[in-house]
């Protein structure tokens, strides 16, 4: 029991506290305390769970293991940052809307709905609500993604329900497949869809059934995580939502879809052996990468870049655990996590950035550095994080990635990820040099209050002290949760 | 002399007949040319949906599989139909379903999409012996008729109701692999389904109103 209900209830408390206080002050400030408990009640199960063990609570409804945690925590933190940010942005973004279509509160409402799908996404034990959840989030957020109801977020908005929706709908089979391939083990019928139980008795289950689910799995909730060639949507509703919204989807749920995906195949592996689901993620991922690419290069708007840099990532996490070894997993894990702080960061300094140049078009921004001393810092951190540049802490991940794919032995599959990854720097490179750098605009001027710097600092300061050192009680979740994905014993 | 009506009609020939209707029904949404009339299909598909799911809560005699049909019955038959009737009716443009294929080349793909879900699925699961044995198949092939149906229509609205077919046929696969889900799962995924529906016909009218007409291939402003 302990932080586990409360931290699955924070979230929509919240929500419904926003909504009739929208109009006062009052809204605001509850949005980034909502958010801000929601982080330290995942920071506390975290440590709950390094100290006693996997937590089931609710009947066996959730279920709090090193994976859950670390996925509650990433979509925590990430909120935090957004929910703080937004704060000031959405009250310049909002300035000179008629009311009628900018309802009070309905942004920080339906934020919080996103934030609270997520953390239930990441602690369910039962399949079915497992898939209940990613789909809450669609909807919580696809209202999101149209929120400024001009012609391209309608079109985004609509896109990412229905490519998202028919994902889910396949998903949906892969849960039922997995529960008719354990039909007859289960005592109660409601334990045949639990993850803990499942997860016990994988040996047992019919391996045709779970070879299946696992592929309608990859497919439905790889949709979700933005795999290529699933991934079409993401870029159109990832540029198009509010930038707050933009860090949250790109961080936090792809991360969450991922790790439902990761749930199937931690029941793939130990009914079948790693070699069926890994190989497929390994192929999965690099051609996520791959499909990244070339997008990165001729990119022209900012925040598209940013969608494209998200399909790699999560490519290069996928691949990490196709990877297999113990210190490929530990990497991918920490990655999802750096990647999660970084890309945050990218997206929301590139909103202070868009308003004080008036567009997210790359070829009208130049000279950050000049213009704006405290925001060019930022933009160079996060520009220097996304290239996986030491001494952030995206370098030591993927590193990390690279070194235990050379020790599971599949230096093919190394060889082309390192190409890839040095072809995105390249990528991120030319952009960055050439928008940090070069001729100030005389027209910049940045409209945010500064103490809307603060949780960017926040989130840079982060990946600098993670890039240098690694705590221990991280570690150790980290390998906690590799544990859970692979079963072998920490 | 009493002649139950349980001995007199097995209940087996019951789900055949309730599965013949499910697949006719989804069939009958494709090759519509207007949306109100694809949308009756998949209200008949769901009641059809609605009644396997009670035969099977006589035959096993589970509560929790009769409150299912039930609430299957309620909001797949009767509540998302009224839904996206409303959207079509609030939409300026006809209610054409435009179809990039004719009727008849709809209705031979489909013919050859069920063939290839009834051998598929004798190959994966052979033949079973529950009661439920053909509807296993049934549900595969309607997956993939609905499947159809969104990749062929440009209308936004007929999209969803491709959409929902096959949330109805994963639906009856449920329940003819498992006989249903826990019934929480269920509530949970009935809920989803109707808060979707709603918000894919909000969507439709933003579309209506942003690009004059509900045609989905005029989407294609955001590319790279």
């Amino acid at each position: 029991m302990g932080y586990l209900l409360p931290l699955v209830l924070v979230a929509p408390l919240t929500a419904a506290l926003c909504l009739p206080l929208g109009r006062t002050p009052w809204g605001a400030r509850i949005s980034v305390a909502g958010a801000a408990l929601l982080l330290a009640l995942a920071l506390a199960l975290a440590g709950r769970v390094l100290a006693g063990g996997p937590v089931l609570a609710a009947r066996g409804w959730l279920h709090a293991d090193a994976l859950a945690a670390l996925l509650a925590a990433i979509t925590g933190a990430v909120g935090l940052a957004s929910a703080w940010y937004a704060r000031s942005y959405m009250a310049h973004e909002e300035q000179g809307h008629d009311a009628a279509g900018w309802a009070a509160g309905r942004f920080e409402a339906l934020f919080h709905l996103l934030l609270g799908s997520l953390v239930l996404a990441a602690v369910a034990n039962n399949l079915g609500l497992l898939w209940i959840a990613i789909e809450a989030s669609t909807l919580s957020s696809a209202l999101l993604v149209g929120y400024y109801r001009r012609p391209g977020a309608v079109e985004a908005g609509w896109k990412y329900l229905i490519l998202c929706s028919v994902g889910i709908t396949l998903a949906l089979f892969a849960t039922v497949l997995l529960y008719y391939s354990g039909v007859g083990h289960f005592a109660a019928r409601s334990a045949g869809l639990q993850w803990t139980v499942l997860r016990d008795l994988a040996p047992q289950l019919e391996p045709r059934f779970v070879r299946l689910a696992f592929l309608f799995a990859l497919v439905g909730y790889g949709t979700k995580a933005g795999l290529a060639p699933m991934h079409t949507w993401l870029p159109d509703a990832h540029s198009q939502a509010p930038t707050p919204v933009s860090a949250l989807l790109s961080a936090a749920l792809l991360a969450v879809a991922l790790g439902a995906l990761l749930r199937f195949h931690a029941l793939a592996v130990r009914c079948l052996g790693p070699a069926f689901s890994e190989n497929l993620l390994v192929a999965f991922g690099l051609l996520s990468m791959a499909v990244a690419v070339p997008f990165l290069l001729i990119q022209s708007d900012y925040k598209r870049l940013l969608a494209y840099s998200s399909v790699e990532h999560t490519g290069f996490v996928v691949l990490a655990v196709g990877l297999g070894s113990p210190l490929a997993l530990l990497g991918g894990l920490f990655h999802l996590a750096t990647h999660a702080l970084g890309k945050t960061l990218a997206f929301l300094v590139g909103g202070s950035l868009k308003s004080a140049m008036g567009t997210a078009r790359m070829d009208r921004w130049s000279g950050v550095m000049e213009s704006s001393a405290p925001l060019g810092v930022l933009f160079a951190v996060a520009g220097v994080a996304l290239a996986g540049l030491p001494p952030l802490a995206l370098f030591l991940s993927e590193w990390m990635v690279l070194i235990g794919g050379l020790r599971a032995g599949k230096t093919a599959a190394v060889i082309a990820a390192l190409a890839m990854l040095a072809m995105v720097f390249a990528a991120l490179a030319f952009h960055w040099t050439r928008m940090a750098l070069g001729k100030p605009r005389a027209d910049f001027r940045d409209p945010l209050p500064r103490d809307s710097h603060r949780p960017l600092w926040l989130l840079a300061a982060l990946l600098l002290v993670l890039g240098a050192w690694f705590p221990a009680p991280l570690h150790r979740l980290l390998l906690e949760a590799a544990s859970a994905i692979r079963g072998d014993a920490p | 002399m009493s002649f139950p009506i349980g001995e007199w009609l097995p209940t087996s020939s019951a789900v055949n007949l309730l599965a013949g209707v499910f697949l006719l029904s989804a069939l009958a949404a494709v090759i519509q040319r207007r949306v109100p009339g694809a949308i009756l299909g998949y209200a008949w598909n769901s009641r059809a949906l609605g009644a396997i799911a009670a035969v099977v809560a006589a035959a096993t005699g589970e509560r929790h599989v009769w409150i299912a049909a039930a609430l299957v019955l309620v909001t797949k038959g009767f509540v998302i139909p009224r839904l996206l009737r409303r959207t079509a009716a609030r939409g300026r443009a006809r209610a054409e379903a435009q179809s990039f294929v004719s009727p008849t080349t709809a209705m031979l793909l489909c013919g050859a999409l069920v063939v290839i879900g009834f051998n598929q699925t004798r190959a994966l699961f052979g033949a079973s012996h529950t009661i439920l044995a053909s509807c296993l198949p049934v549900s595969v092939a309607a997956a993939l008729v609905g499947l159809f149906q969104m990749v062929s229509h440009r209308a936004a609205l007929a999209q969803v109701v491709g959409l929902v077919l096959m949330e109805n046929a994963i639906f009856l696969a449920a329940i003819s692999l498992t006989y249903g889900m826990p019934l929480v799962v269920e509530m949970g995924v009935l809920l989803d389904l109707l808060v979707g529906v709603a918000l894919l016909g909000l969507f439709v009218g933003r579309i209506e109103e942003s690009f004059e007409s509900a045609d989905t291939s005029l989407l294609t402003s955001l590319k790279g």
